[in-house]
């Protein structure tokens, strides 16, 4: 395979990132991000966008949530006598 | 000889409570609360995730002597969860379609990116750019707006890191499906982020 472009790149790189790629269209893939500045650039915030949102979105257990399930599992379980 | 304290292992734990050991279903329900709690918050919203937390462990207490150990038991509990998130999401009132397009990536004629490469990388410096608490707020916000099919895929493949085939088991599909979707999801999100910090993408 020859001819990888961005647009062709982007479409493939969760399969790249999982491995599933033929051999010969991941290394088209890796020398074409090599070689290409907006690429890699594309490819460092395509993987920290995962990242990113987890990060943002790791809440914690609020006090009074936690104390609801505790009352709940009480009432319907024999748990948490 | 002191002999180091170590913590029941979950199947452990599962064997106990499944025969009535109450306090072990209670270390159960300790050891996961917090993580259920997450998924359910990115899988519904901050609104529903309390009820989707109580279902999900009255339903494993419910279950606990049906778990027989061909998965490992974390990887049980969160298709109990899983299920739990989007019984409850169907329930709740649809939200209307929303064109998400704009926050692809774009490319020329000739199949190159549009944007200068500093404009590419702007996502990978948001932790720097924008809020802590703003940023959580609008990654809520994005993860929300994302179709579901897509937002399901990546918050399991992506967010609680689960492996490709697992969320392909949890959701019916094929592995190649659940890339497919997570993909799209990431191109959208890092889109998202991109306009928030305001670069078209």
């Amino acid at each position: 395979m020859t001819g990888v472009v961005c647009a062709s790149g982007v479409a493939l790189l969760m399969d790249f990132i999982e491995g599933v790629l033929p051999a010969d269209v991941s290394a088209a893939l890796e020398a074409h991000v090599a070689g290409c500045a907006r690429c890699a650039a594309f490819v460092a915030s395509y993987q920290a966008t995962p990242r990113l949102v987890r990060d943002a979105t790791a809440v914690d257990l609020p006090a009074d949530i936690e104390a609801s399930l505790t009352a709940f599992l009480r009432e319907r379980t024999n748990s948490f006598g | 000889m002191v002999v180091p304290a170590v913590d029941p292992s979950d199947e452990a734990l599962a064997e106990r409570a499944a025969a009535g050991d109450n306090s072990a279903f209670e270390a159960i329900v300790k050891r996961y609360q917090t993580r259920v709690f997450r998924l359910a918050c990115r899988l519904t919203s901050h609104t529903d995730a309390p009820d989707v937390l109580q279902d999900t462990f009255l339903q494993v207490y419910r279950h606990l002597t049906s778990f027989r150990g061909e998965s490992q038991f974390g990887t049980w509990l969160y298709r109990i969860a899983t299920n739990a998130a989007l019984m409850h999401r169907r329930a709740s009132a649809r939200r209307p379609a929303e064109s998400l397009e704009a926050y692809l990536p774009r490319f020329d004629a000739d199949g190159q990116h549009t944007a200068t490469p500093a404009e590419l990388l702007i996502v990978s410096q948001a932790d720097d750019l924008i809020d802590r608490q703003i940023l959580a707020d609008k990654a809520r916000d994005a993860i929300a707006r994302l179709p579901d099919l897509y937002r399901d895929a990546f918050v399991l493949r992506d967010l609680e890191d689960m492996p490709t085939a697992h969320v392909a088991q949890v959701l019916g599909v094929e592995p190649a499906t659940v890339r497919q979707r997570v993909h799209r999801a990431r191109l959208l999100l890092r889109g998202y982020l991109s306009d928030l910090l305001g670069v078209k993408p």
